[in-house]
């Protein structure tokens, strides 16, 4: 699915290079749920970012879902993100003058969906997130657990392949946190791959697999296998 | 982004956006009605005159000493001055005559058939008294009749014969084939000539009612007219000559001005000119205050929009879509506001019909001015917009 | 006091880090205001009142008696000689004169060249019923008939290059006439007195001819005059003084309503008499206007200053709407600065007074631009509608007006954004 080779990027300023990620290898295979863990400033935030093609590297190669996105234009990046890719913020990102529907209709549009098809996603995300009687609310009208639920329903309503999830539980208290864990592994048996930056070491052990990064460099430390009998 | 989207977001934004629905709206009325004004004061300017504006001088002077004033001092003037005009080379023709053409008001007359008092007088028709030489420096063309060649006496027994133009002849006597030898007021009628603008009345149509007798005028307290018409490219000389010429023939003489014809009649819609020309700046002014409010609604957006834009940009909004995204909130917002403004114009233009002359709106115009509001507001919109697309979809993941 | 300066600074300070959109607004302002002071400059003096207090008891008193068979007719714009007479026989104005104006040639001697002088043709009581101001010698001391002339001061400075030339002679047309009087500087604006002839925006007289002289020299009216009957108008003297020559305005002053109401009377008898002597052939349309209502009377306003003002108004609005959008911007951007000195402990009534030091600077930026603007509108206007250049003039009531104009036009336009953002919820704002 995810296949980083030697990946690096690094920071320029006029006085100093910072190495934000050094020789990454990485590999996320299909239907994983992988946490990404490490203190403040390690890279973790940067390795999001590259793999959701929201920031470029420098050296190494990325390949998604096989293919190199390296060289892509912004216009081919832009539906890759809007087709495979789905987000999920800390601060949920809900654009504010939108309705709960018109926010999650928004990457849909922007595929280029016909009416009737983006009507009837949006209703299945709203159901699966339990919010389908606020379809019409603000998203200041909602509670921070509700909000980050209509940004998954909007992170998934375009179906990606996987999904990306910067810390989704950060800015909730400890019951809305669990409800968020347990929609994404509902979503991730359903066939999603997901990877989700945490700083809960509970939640890093709930996921399937957990990634450390330290300075920019990965520890993997469940279920690695070596990339030279990664095949299938 | 779909048009109801578009429509709910501003919706959102009321006050903001009921602020630059007014300013366009009021733009727009402001900016329809001085293009109308400006093509008002052009059609005017480019009306036929059945003049030849460009090779016509006329000099407005007037003798400075009661002797030369009155009779027979100033006959004895006239023809020495009317001498010294047509010896200067260029000079096609030169004549007298009591009062310019292409003027506000000035000498007129009642005018009736006597036959027919009841029916045909018309109040207040032009009356010009001339030198033969005078339908020779205008180039008129004659229709009926014969012009008379030599000049009569207004104060003697028999009243010299009266030129009346073509439509003024149709109105005293509708459609009559023979009217050479009627009997006017003023005189009997010797010719017809082809129609020229003569006097522009307050309040009244444009008419070209004109009559002309062939005699020295009553007086020229009022001061008179020199007209001459040069060969073609010959003005320019001619003119620079008149005021030595004039004055070595005479120096007790005030010129009040040497005008061609042309400059004449810029100078009768001088007001409408000067309106049009204030209203244009306006205009232009309100223009550039649209585009700066234009500017910095998009650019304040965009600054307090950036993370908006980043989350846009992560969802799979591409470059292009987030800058037609940005000029698209524009257009919808002044497409409104142009709805809006079409109706204020009529507004205004009914308001501005009540204290001046103006042509009420067509269909077209409204489109034209819309179309530069458009470009206006566009044009200033493109660097913030362009600016917005600068935003990294990375922005989206930024905790503020 | 010292409070005060300190939020001046506060101000200053908030300019500086974001000049451009502050600039913009400023800016905005000042054309917005410029404008419209400009046009608002001639409007104001177009509509001037020249002798207020007074130009309600001045009448142009008009009538129909003339040979002149129309129905639904209003009276001719001007009285024939023999009108005047008739209405000169009644004694219940307290003052009155008739005039009209003309035009000569002035010099000292018959060698000098001519100087062209406009003049008014009129009667004694003209200078005490439009408070024309005597510098020197006195006015006529009837209205007959005399070779006196009274000078305006800049005629006598261009002819004499002094004031003080009373009992000297001057060659008016070739005929010797003698200076009884000199007037003070004066320049009644607009000169309510010409309105019938259109000639109310134009400056005033050089010379002043008492009427009777002018009619006997055969002085011809320059602005408005129109036969009723086969008058010679060159024939002044003798035909214009009795035939239905119309060119002479006249005007009665009549101090209160019991006076006004009598004079009416007076004009209705003489019309009745005057229809049934057969003098009077149009049904009877007797007309007695005041003086500040003479312009709309004879339908002449002009209209261009008119529409002018109507369309720098709507301008006005735009920019204030402009500019209160671009304050708004400017304010949202500084909420935050708002939120944080409220949270530490400002009371709204100081923020307010830190709004009060920022519009009393948005003042003083944009009345300086303004002033400029409308300096620079005055003249433009003088260039294209050159007709109204002699109402162009500041003076302090308009200069007043434009201070305050630039200090409600500041506040409204820092109002409503200030309110935005001391009003807002402070939790959330910081929290943004």
């Amino acid at each position: 699915m995810i296949t980083l080779t030697n990946l690096s990027k690094i920071f320029r300023t006029e006085l100093i290079e910072t190495h934000a990620l050094r020789d990454v290898n990485l590999q996320i295979n299909e239907g994983e749920f992988a946490a990404l863990t490490g203190p403040s400033g390690s890279g973790k935030s940067t390795l999001l970012n590259i793999l959701g093609t929201l920031e470029s590297f420098d050296s190494g190669d990325y390949l998604l879902d096989g293919k190199s996105v390296k060289g892509l234009s912004d216009a081919a990046l832009s539906q890759l993100r809007n087709e495979k890719i789905g987000f999920i913020f800390q601060s949920f990102n809900l654009i504010k003058d939108f309705s709960i529907y018109d926010n999650i209709e928004l990457p849909l549009r922007y595929r280029g969906l016909k009416a009737a098809e983006r009507k009837q996603r949006i209703e299945q995300a709203l159901e699966l997130v339990g919010l389908h009687a606020r379809r019409d609310y603000l998203p200041a009208q909602l509670s921070g657990g509700q909000q980050q639920r209509v940004a998954i329903a909007r992170a998934i309503a375009g179906r990606p392949r996987i999904l990306l999830a910067d810390e989704p539980t950060g800015n909730l208290d400890s019951l809305m946190a669990r409800q968020v864990m347990e929609l994404l592994e509902q979503i991730n048996q359903q066939g999603c791959t997901i990877l989700m930056v945490t700083h809960d070491p509970d939640q890093a052990r709930r996921a399937g697999r957990n990634i450390q990064i330290i300075d920019g460099q990965l520890h993997d430390s469940t279920m690695y296998e070596p990339l030279a009998t990664q095949s299938a | 982004m779909s048009l109801s989207l578009l429509l709910k977001v501003m919706l959102n934004r009321k006050v903001v956006t009921i602020l630059l629905l007014v300013q366009l709206a009021i733009t727009l009325a402001l900016l329809l009605n001085s293009v109308l004004l400006a093509q008002q004061t052009h059609q005017q300017l480019n009306r036929p005159t059945g003049l030849e504006l460009e090779e016509t001088v006329l000099v407005q002077l007037k003798p400075t000493t009661p002797q030369l004033r009155t009779y027979p001092l100033l006959e004895d003037l006239l023809q020495r001055q009317l001498r010294a005009l047509r010896n200067i080379p260029g000079v096609v023709a030169s004549a007298y005559s009591n009062q310019p053409m292409l003027t506000q008001g000035g000498n007129n007359n009642n005018l009736y058939d006597v036959d027919n008092e009841e029916r045909s007088n018309i109040p207040g028709v032009p009356t010009y008294f001339v030198s033969p030489d005078f339908f020779k420096v205008l180039n008129v063309d004659v229709l009926q009749g014969e012009l008379p060649q030599h000049s009569g006496f207004l104060d003697s027994e028999t009243q010299p014969g009266v030129v009346l133009t073509e439509s003024l002849a149709e109105q005293l006597f509708q459609g009559q084939s023979s009217i050479v030898g009627r009997q006017l007021n003023l005189g009997p009628v010797s010719a017809v000539i082809s129609d020229f603008y003569g006097q522009r009345m307050h309040g009244a149509d444009e008419v070209m009612y004109n009559s002309m007798q062939v005699a020295p005028p009553y007086s020229v307290d009022w001061g008179y007219t020199l007209l001459l018409r040069t060969e073609p490219g010959q003005t320019t000389a001619v003119r620079e000559q008149l005021t030595s010429v004039l004055q070595q023939v005479e120096p007790n003489i005030e010129i009040y001005y040497i005008r061609s014809l042309a400059e004449q009649q810029h100078q009768l819609y001088r007001n409408e000119y000067g309106l049009a020309a204030l209203l244009t700046i306006l205009t232009a002014l309100m223009l550039l205050v649209t585009m700066v409010s234009s500017y910095s609604s998009a650019h304040f957006h965009v600054l307090k929009r950036h993370q908006e834009i980043g989350v846009k940009r992560a969802l799979g909004a591409s470059k292009r879509l987030i800058f037609i995204e940005l000029l698209s909130e524009s257009w919808v917002c002044t497409l409104v506001g142009a709805v809006l403004g079409i109706g204020c114009a009529l507004i205004l233009n009914q308001a501005l019909a009540q204290v001046i002359s103006l042509p009420p709106l067509n269909w077209w115009l409204p489109l034209i001015t819309s179309a530069i509001l458009l470009f206006s507001v566009t044009l200033a919109t493109w660097y913030p917009a362009a600016i917005a697309t600068r935003v990294s979809p990375a922005t989206a993941t930024k905790a503020l | 006091m010292e409070q005060f300066i300190y939020y001046l600074k506060v101000s200053l300070l908030s300019i500086k880090r974001a000049p451009l959109p502050y600039a913009l607004t400023v800016f905005i302002l000042s054309v917005g205001l410029g404008v419209f002071f400009a046009n608002a400059t001639f409007y104001y003096q177009l509509n001037s009142d020249p002798l207020p207090g007074k130009s309600d008891k001045l009448f142009f008193p008009m009538t129909l008696i003339a040979p002149y068979q129309c129905n639904d007719c209003r009276p001719p714009r001007a009285l024939s000689y023999s009108n005047v007479q008739k209405l000169a026989a009644s004694d219940i104005p307290s003052a009155q004169a008739a005039m009209y104006s003309s035009a000569g040639y002035a010099r000292l001697t018959i060698d000098q060249p001519p100087t062209p002088a406009r003049v008014r043709v009129t009667q004694r009581d003209f200078f005490q019923m439009f408070e024309v101001p005597l510098l020197h010698g006195s006015v006529w001391a009837d209205d007959n008939a005399h070779n006196q002339v009274i000078l305006s001061r800049s005629m006598a400075l261009k002819l004499f290059g002094r004031t003080g030339v009373v009992g000297e002679s001057l060659v008016l047309d070739d005929r010797n006439f003698s200076v009884i009087g000199v007037l003070d500087e004066w320049q009644m604006l607009p000169r309510l007195y010409d309105a019938n002839g259109r000639n109310h925006l134009s400056p005033t007289e050089d010379i002043f001819l008492p009427l009777e002289t002018g009619y006997d020299l055969n002085y011809l009216s320059n602005s408005y005059s129109q036969t009723y009957d086969d008058t010679d108008y060159r024939q002044l003297a003798t035909e214009g003084r009795s035939g239905a020559l119309h060119q002479l305005q006249y005007w009665v002053q009549l101090d209160t309503a019991a006076q006004q109401h009598d004079y009416q009377q007076y004009m209705q008898s003489l019309a009745e008499d005057e229809k049934a002597a057969g003098r009077h052939p149009a049904p009877i349309n007797n007309q007695l206007v005041p003086m500040n209502e003479i312009v709309d009377y004879f339908g002449d306003d002009p209209g261009d200053i008119k529409a002018f003002a109507l369309v720098t108004l709507l301008f006005l609005v735009v920019c204030l709407f402009n500019a209160s959008h671009l304050a708004l911007n400017r304010y949202l951007s500084n909420q935050y600065e708002f939120s944080l000195r409220r949270a530490l402990g400002a009371n709204r009534s100081q923020l307010q007074l830190q709004m009060l030091a920022d519009v009393l600077l948005m003042t003083v930026f944009s009345l300086l631009g303004a002033l400029l603007i409308g300096y620079a509108g005055v003249s433009l206007m003088n260039a294209l509608l050159p007709q109204n250049s002699l109402f162009s003039t500041w003076d302090l009531t308009l200069i007043t007006a434009l201070i305050l104009a630039a200090l409600v036009c500041s506040y409204l336009v820092t109002l409503y954004p200030s309110l935005r953002a001391s009003f807002g919820s402070l939790n959330q704002q910081l929290k943004e």
